[in-house]
């Protein structure tokens, strides 16, 4: 097995491309999903392995529970550098569970606390708050999935752009992308290399959205004006401009002096043609091509992954006196 | 762009303000030197406004409806319960707030909306959360520093269709 176990942990920047490539050129709605699962399938993968590391690492520390035969040389031999390595998956893999864990309490006690400041609103689907600084959310959840806009922002929109706003916020919640959204962002703690992911789906969640308005709304450029506006409304407004800044993400946030950011990437595809329900591309174009090495690329990966995390159970397995 | 703002502050905190502003400055004026009586006068004169300007802020910060007990502890208790049940009738009068039977006491509420409320405990919501962004999708995330002009240049482009 060799070095082979490390694999998991270092695959998924093998994943950078296939996001770059499906962000652009694959519908919204698919790249989601594939990204999502690709995302998902390698934190597993990568979570798996370091747990056997620890598990290699803690059953030669004298007084642990672990059986005796987990600790023999046979086993040891299938890990290069077995102490190092086992030891340093005891902090690696505290640090994944309790950043998984915080991810999770906060994600539900923002949905608690903002489901508990529209208690007392009457429960129609849209919560208009009148606050001069613009927003809007979808908010997942709690007794029924709610839109939450400010006045600020809806008094910035012409009629068909609220439409188009309330049909972008309506799409977030039936295709429940805040699964999509948790479950990447488990994955990037889990290993800081699949970030890029989240990034990528984190913006295909939008573009779906997007399109998904469009078509509700019917005019593509409704919905662009819309998003521009409400951007440059943001903008104007320091107080949330400077929040979504520091949520927005790290890694666009550094490359955002070369390329554009996700609003004018969304503006400028949604004033293009909409783009192709076909799965995939054509494996004859250029695009296609990159497409396809690359979800080659990663299927690989998380087939290796997967690969060492199951030879490490065997040899476990066939170690463990019964 | 055009883009009316709706003032949202609270209207009825203003106005009190504002007139015991304007009746404190005019007697300062007339009054200098009158004597004890006056100035404890002009103080207890511009605490009615100023009060009632107080319980409805607390009330604001409530969440929920709150009884006159939680306001009265909420203000650091320099007032008398019974002050702050004259003040909450007051406001009441003026239909700056509202009362719903609870128990033996009632529960009062800040009567200007249950909206503005609302976006007052989502705006602390929103505020404290950093990674907010992770849970709830917004409409339109930050611009950087270059994309404020691409955009304007995207939608000044002439319609293609």
């Amino acid at each position: 097995m060799g070095v082979f176990v490390f694999l998991p942990l270092v695959l998924p920047l093998t994943a950078w491309p296939v996001a770059r490539l499906a962000e652009q050129h694959l519908h919204p709605r698919t790249a989601t999903r594939l990204l999502t699962g690709v995302a998902a399938v390698m934190a597993v993968c990568s979570t798996v392995c370091l747990g056997l590391l620890m598990v290699v690492g803690t059953a030669q520390l004298p007084g642990n529970p672990l059986p005796d035969g987990w600790s023999d040389p046979e086993v040891r031999a299938a890990v290069p550098h077995d102490e190092i390595a086992g030891r340093a998956a005891i902090p690696a893999l505290c640090v994944v569970a309790l950043l998984c864990a915080r991810t999770l309490w906060r994600h539900r006690r923002v949905r608690r606390r903002a489901h508990r400041a529209l208690a007392g609103l009457p429960g129609t689907e849209v919560a208009v708050l009148p606050d001069g600084v613009p927003y809007a959310y979808a908010l997942p959840g709690g007794r029924r999935d709610r839109i939450v806009v400010s006045t600020a922002l809806l008094d910035c929109l012409e009629p068909a752009e609220r439409r188009a706003l309330f049909a972008h916020e309506r799409a977030h919640l039936a295709a429940r992308h805040h699964r999509h959204l948790l479950a990447v962002q488990l994955a990037a703690r889990a290993n800081p290399f699949l970030r890029p992911l989240r990034t990528a789906v984190a913006y295909t969640a939008e573009r779906w959205a997007d399109e998904e308005a469009a078509r509700t709304v019917g005019s593509r450029r409704t919905v662009a004006r819309a998003i521009g506006r409400a951007a440059l409304v943001s903008r104007a407004a320091p107080h949330a401009a400077l929040a979504s800044f520091a949520g927005l993400a790290f890694f666009t946030g550094l490359a955002s002096f070369a390329a554009p950011g996700p609003v004018p990437r969304r503006v400028t595809a949604l004033l293009g043609p909409a783009p192709t329900v076909r799965r995939w591309p054509s494996v004859f174009t250029t695009v296609g091509l990159a497409v396809w090495c690359a979800a080659a690329g990663t299927a690989v990966s998380a087939m290796s992954s997967a690969n060492s995390a199951v030879t490490m159970l065997v040899i476990l397995h066939a170690a463990t006196p019964l | 762009m055009r883009c009316s703002r709706r003032a949202t502050g609270p209207r009825v905190y203003t106005m009190a303000d504002r007139e015991t502003a304007g009746n404190g400055g005019k007697r300062q004026a007339t009054e200098r030197g009158q004597g004890v009586t006056d100035d404890r006068q002009r103080s207890r004169r511009r605490g009615q406004g100023e009060l009632e300007a107080l319980v409805l802020s607390a009330l604001r910060e409530a969440d929920g409806p709150a009884t006159a007990g939680w306001v009265q502890e909420r203000l650091g208790g320099d007032l008398a319960y019974t002050t702050v049940i004259t003040i909450l009738t007051r406001l009441l009068a003026k239909g700056a707030v509202t009362r719903e039977r609870g128990g033996r006491s009632f529960a009062w509420l800040p009567a200007s909306d249950e909206a503005g409320l609302a976006a007052h405990r989502m705006r602390r919501v929103l505020d404290g959360e950093r990674d907010r962004e992770a849970v709830l999708a917004s409409f339109v995330t930050g611009l950087g520093p270059e994309d404020e002009r691409l955009l304007r240049e995207l939608l000044d482009r002439p319609e293609a269709d």
